[in-house]
């Protein structure tokens, strides 16, 4: 007979012995856990991006100062992308005696491609989302530029050549750009009405935006396509490098989505091995049989190794099934979760969890299996003889690197990836030798503890083999709940402390140095909190270390934008605790006037700049050179005047600065920002509340899916202890069924037990939360950047947690026991 | 009931659920033991004579009858209080000796002693362990012991309790001849030093003869005392 077919058969046979279950059913709900994990947060990530791309109003834009050009067009329509066209520039606008200069915005039909504008009939009324442009003969402003031109809405402008009617007021419009300052009020009009005011002629200074949406791939493509055909000042722009305040919270809730899967990988890995264990234990039998009846080894091994290839194509595949229907449930049960639909799921999980299905029982089997070979056929005869290996380093190494190979193949974050498994790394060599130590330590005392208590410390060193392995197996577990845990809290203290309810809603700029003390004035009577006024100075950067910058000779275009446009330079005496030194050294007080730079992180790395770099300014007519004397982080959601450049307090002395605050007003009283500006009309309004109530939100959305998420990778951990502590229940079955007979009552029988789960809980959840701690730790501070506390508490709590699970699941799985006669057990032994 | 009865059995039934239906195992048995008493159950292999003393030691419940053991109606109390007319005064021998093996040999059987609380279960364990012969063997595992020792073993610690009654499965069943011998002349020893009631179940025709009195059961019946 062929290796396959009496593998089947022999397959089929355990079947009705119930073992095959056990393993199947390990396997089918780790795969389950996985492939719900993955495929959700995979499609979370992807409709995530999407709400990055409301930022843009697109998935891409293409911006160029003169209109697009007709092969880009043709392009996207024959890649069948949707596009649609803004023109933006700068221009006065009239209202009888007033006037204004205002960002004048033409957009064509189909703006905005992604996300949508919310406008309200007139100021201080209650808004709504709109779907469309203005029509043609009319424009919508921003509350701003009604109150400096003193007119309401139904009142007509003139622009250019051209009188429009004043339709409604823009409360959100979420594309308006990263650059929150130095922009004037807003007024739109549809793209059709642009020529006749003819305010464009060829050379004008305008700024020309393609939108581009449709499918991630192709989006792609069009990207690369573009890519080389770009020329100068051309610029790309997706989602990636779209408003810092939104990135700074999905990246935060990306990364834990990651973290989740890579959890839920880990997770599952274990409770696999427990299984495929288990498996290979219980074939001992079977193997020392076959050999008695002449099976050579090579058939042998060719049989359980295609049998392991069988269980592990099933029991995958109806883990995947499962997994997909469980996080088709999460869709259900958390209506709303993102704007628009979410996208389809991709094959990708089931792709991962069918392979990483195989591939692990495999992994981990197989060298037990490859052992088994030798089981001598004389076991059929003495079962103590030929009991499986535990110590071999080769299985551990073996099947550890094919875990790491898993977990690095789903992360999409490598650091990530690393902390996870160095960390379980560290944490199974740990608790490895930590649990060697305890048995042997506690071997010694068991003459000195009660007869209940011997017998579970008994138990536990006599299994010493695979009693490591289960409190290794319980350990990673525990770590797995608690860096989830952890890392989950102080992502929402995070989150929570970056936008308090009196988040500044509002920022005044362009207040003049005369204007400073009356501002403050004004602030202490309307009750205001004391205004921080942040100082700017309008600079142009001319050479970088004696070269001149030329856009164009940058790849990025973020530093493409940066080096077009002026730079706000902004000085301060110490940082603000929003900012974070990531390098170098703030200034002494010896060099308040010293020409030095401090250099935000990203802006840094975009222009390629490091400490000691020599930046050339032109400011108004005056040239200066500043040398980059540290770098720092900044937490741009915390809806303060952030800066990408500090210099020292008394270098700008005599240069011509404005003023720039924040403050927070609520909805109910915006009138109250209005009369502000009437009293001092130079002062800039800008209106960033919708724009907050938006980042809340998302925050939100992201908070309840984390919430789903997170509970499920707790279920998958549990069940994952759960598994391990099923791995010693044969033995456990004989045992209580001898006590039995002895008349050992239930109360003797559950401490003896007790004992054991509390010695191994102990164990297991002092190394796991330990190592949960340090992972956490290095997430948190580097990864995240939340600030991070180590708290004695914290483990404590984690070891508490652990002793009570795995008691908990130990009681569980053992309770039937005390119901089952003991003369039925003792029959099957 | 006769004051020194100390077993007594009433129309017990097993039925089991076999794939074929319900199947009986034990049909209607009713006997009873006197204390100090040796009772030889024989029967051809499956009989139901495991069954029987699985019954008869409250290990097990019937479908019907009832077991008075040691004065406890068995049917009336729950699973724990068996437990408990068991602790100390029933001893148990096995076919398959049914040590533990996460303990040596001494640790299995000070078990019974500790269980009901015996102040110097250790020294009580090494003597018995002493009287069947394995002094220099307290300290090893069941694995590392040979079938004999291992039943050996199993006596000690059905013994250390002093117990009032034995029950005793095919203790010989996993033995060669010789070593079989030992271990029922040493069952029967221990027995006389003790007097305990000894309820032994066996397929071996020459052994049922040392005991008292003899039962026979054929396919779940009593047959009366045979020879
Ligand atoms: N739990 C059970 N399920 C099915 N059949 C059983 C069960 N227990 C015992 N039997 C059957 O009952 C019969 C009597 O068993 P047993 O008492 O062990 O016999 P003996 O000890 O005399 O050899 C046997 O045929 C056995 O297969
Ligand atoms: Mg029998």
């Amino acid at each position: 007979m062929n290796s396959l077919s009496l593998a089947w058969r022999l397959l089929l046979r355990q079947r009705r012995a119930g073992d095959l279950k056990v393993v199947i059913a390990a396997l089918a709900v780790a795969i389950a856990a996985l492939v719900s994990v993955m495929s959700f947060a995979d499609r979370l990530q992807r409709a995530l991006k999407f709400q990055g791309s409301e930022l843009l109003a697109a998935d891409l834009v293409v911006r160029s100062p003169y209109p697009p050009k007709f092969e880009w067009l043709a392009e996207i329509s024959r890649l069948g992308l949707k596009s649609a066209r803004t023109v933006s520039f700068r221009s006065v606008v009239i209202h009888g005696e007033y006037s204004q200069l205002a960002e004048v915005k033409a957009v064509a039909e189909g703006y905005p491609l992604r996300g949508g504008l919310r406008v309200a009939a007139d100021v201080n009324v209650e808004d709504a989302s709109v779907v469309g442009i203005p029509p043609m003969g009319t424009v919508w402003v921003d509350g701003q530029l009604l109150t400096l031109l003193n007119m309401t809405t139904g009142g007509r402008v003139n622009l250019g050549s051209r009188q429009f009617l004043t339709d409604k007021v823009i409360t959100l419009e979420p594309d308006r750009g990263g650059t929150v300052f130095a922009i004037a009020p807003r007024l739109m009009l549809n793209l059709a009405d642009l020529p006749s005011t003819e305010l464009i002629q060829p050379g004008s200074l305008a700024s020309h935006r393609l939108l581009v949406a449709g499918d991630v791939g192709l989006i792609g493509v069009f990207r690369d396509w573009m890519q080389d055909r770009k020329e100068a000042g051309v610029v790309l722009q997706d989602a990636g490098n779209a408003q810092p305040r939104f990135r700074a919270a999905l990246n935060k809730g990306e990364q834990f989505l990651g973290l989740a899967t890579l959890v839920t990988v880990l997770l599952s890995g274990v409770a696999i091995a427990r299984a495929a264990r288990n498996y290979a234990q219980r074939h001992l039998d079977t193997v020392a049989l076959m050999r008695c009846v002449g099976a050579t080894q090579r058939k042998i091994l060719e049989v359980l190794i295609t049998q392991l290839l069988i269980l592990g194509t099933v029991g995958s595949a109806i883990g995947c099934a499962l997994g997909y229907v469980a996080q088709q449930a999460f869709v259900y049960l958390i209506p709303g979760l993102v704007a628009g639909d979410l996208p389809w799921p991709s094959l990708t999980p089931a792709m991962v969890g069918v392979s990483a299905g195989v591939v692990t029982i495999v992994g981990f089997a197989a060298p037990i299996i490859i052992r088994l070979r030798g089981v001598p056929p004389l076991r059929v005869l003495r079962r103590e003889l030929g009991t499986l290996p535990n110590h071999v380093a080769a299985v551990y190494i073996t099947a550890m690197l094919t875990l790491a190979a898993l977990v690095f193949w789903v992360a999409r974050d490598v650091t990530l990836a690393a902390y996870v498994l160095g960390g379980s790394l560290i944490a199974v060599v740990l608790l490895s030798a930590l649990s060697y130590l305890l048995i042997r330590l506690i071997n010694h005392m068991r003459g000195g503890v009660t007869v209940t208590w011997r017998f579970g410390i008994a138990a536990l060193a006599r299994r010493a083999g695979s009693s490591i392995g289960q409190i290794v197996a319980i350990g990673i577990g525990v770590m797995a709940i608690l860096l989830l845990t952890l890392v989950r809290s102080d992502l929402l203290q995070a989150w929570r402390a970056n936008l308090p309810p009196d988040t500044p809603n509002h920022f005044l700029i362009n207040i003049q140095p005369g204007q400073l003390a009356d501002i403050e004035k004004y602030f202490r009577e309307q009750r205001w909190r004391r205004p921080h006024l942040r100082p700017i100075v309008r600079a142009r950067l001319m050479a970088i270390n004696d070269r001149p910058v030329r856009p164009q000779d940058f790849a990025d275009a973020f530093a493409q934008r940066v080096v077009q446009r002026a730079a706000n330079l902004s000085w301060m005496e110490t940082l603000q605790d929003d900012n974070e030194l990531v390098a170098g050294e703030w200034w002494r007080d010896q060099e308040r006037a010293s020409p030095l730079v401090s250099v935000e992180k990203q802006y840094a790395e975009a222009l390629g700049l490091s400490l000691g770099d020599k930046l050339k300014y032109r400011i108004a007519d005056q040239e200066i050179t500043v040398a980059v004397s540290n770098l720092r982080t900044v937490a741009w959601d915390s809806f303060r005047p952030n800066f990408f450049l500090l210099v020292p307090p008394a270098l700008l002395n005599g240069y011509p600065a404005s003023y720039i605050t924040s403050l927070y007003v609520p909805r109910s009283r915006a009138h109250q920002i209005n009369a502000l500006i009437k009293k001092f009309p130079n002062v800039t309004n800008i209106d960033v509340d919708a724009l907050l109530r938006q980042v809340r939100r998302l925050v939100d959305r992201i908070n309840a899916v984390l919430e789903y998420i997170f509970l499920f990778t707790v279920l998958a951990g549990i069940v994952v202890l759960y598994a391990a502590i099923q791995t010693t229940q044969g033995e456990r079955r004989q045992e209580v069924a001898i006590l039995r007979t002895l008349g050992a009552t239930r109360r003797q029988l559950s401490i003896g037990m007790v004992s054991e789960f509390v010695v191994m809980g102990v164990l297991a959840g002092a190394v796991g939360a330990l190592a949960a701690m340090l992972i956490g730790y290095g997430i948190s501070a580097q990864l995240l950047d939340i600030p991070y506390r180590l708290q004695f508490r914290t483990w404590l709590v984690g070891v508490g947690a652990a002793v009570t699970i795995v008691t908990g699941a130990g009681i569980l799985g053992t309770y039937r026991l005390w119901r089952t006669s003991p003369w039925q057990i003792l029959r099957n032994h | 009931m006769t004051p020194d009865v100390i077993v007594q059995a009433e129309a017990l039934t097993k039925q089991v659920s076999s794939p074929e239906g319900a199947l009986t195992i034990l049909d209607g048995v009713s006997m009873s033991v006197r204390s100090a008493e040796t009772l030889a159950v024989v029967g051809v292999s499956g009989s139901g004579k495991s069954t029987l003393l699985g019954l008869l030691a409250g290990l097990d419940e019937p479908t019907a009858g009832r077991v008075i053991l040691n004065g406890t109606d068995l049917s009336q109390v729950d699973e724990d209080e068996r437990a408990r007319v068991r602790a100390g005064r029933v001893g148990f021998v096995f076919q398959n000796f049914q040590l533990l093996p996460s303990l040596t040999a001494i640790e299995n059987v000070m078990l019974p002693l500790e269980l009901t609380g015996h102040a110097r279960a250790e020294q009580q364990a090494r003597s018995g362990l002493g009287r069947v012969g394995l002094a220099d063997r307290v300290a090893h595992y069941p694995a590392q012991l040979s079938g004999g020792e291992q039943q050996r073993v199993a006596i000690a610690r059905a013994f250390a309790t002093n117990p009032r009654i034995l029950f005793a499965d095919e203790p010989t069943g996993n033995l060669d001849e010789k070593t079989g011998g030992r271990i029922i002349d040493l069952l029967f020893d221990l027995n006389r030093e003790h007097g305990t009631t000894l309820i032994l179940v066996t397929h071996d025709r020459a052994i049922g003869i040392r005991c008292d009195r003899r039962l026979e059961l054929s396919a779940g019946r009593l047959l009366g005392e045979p020879i």
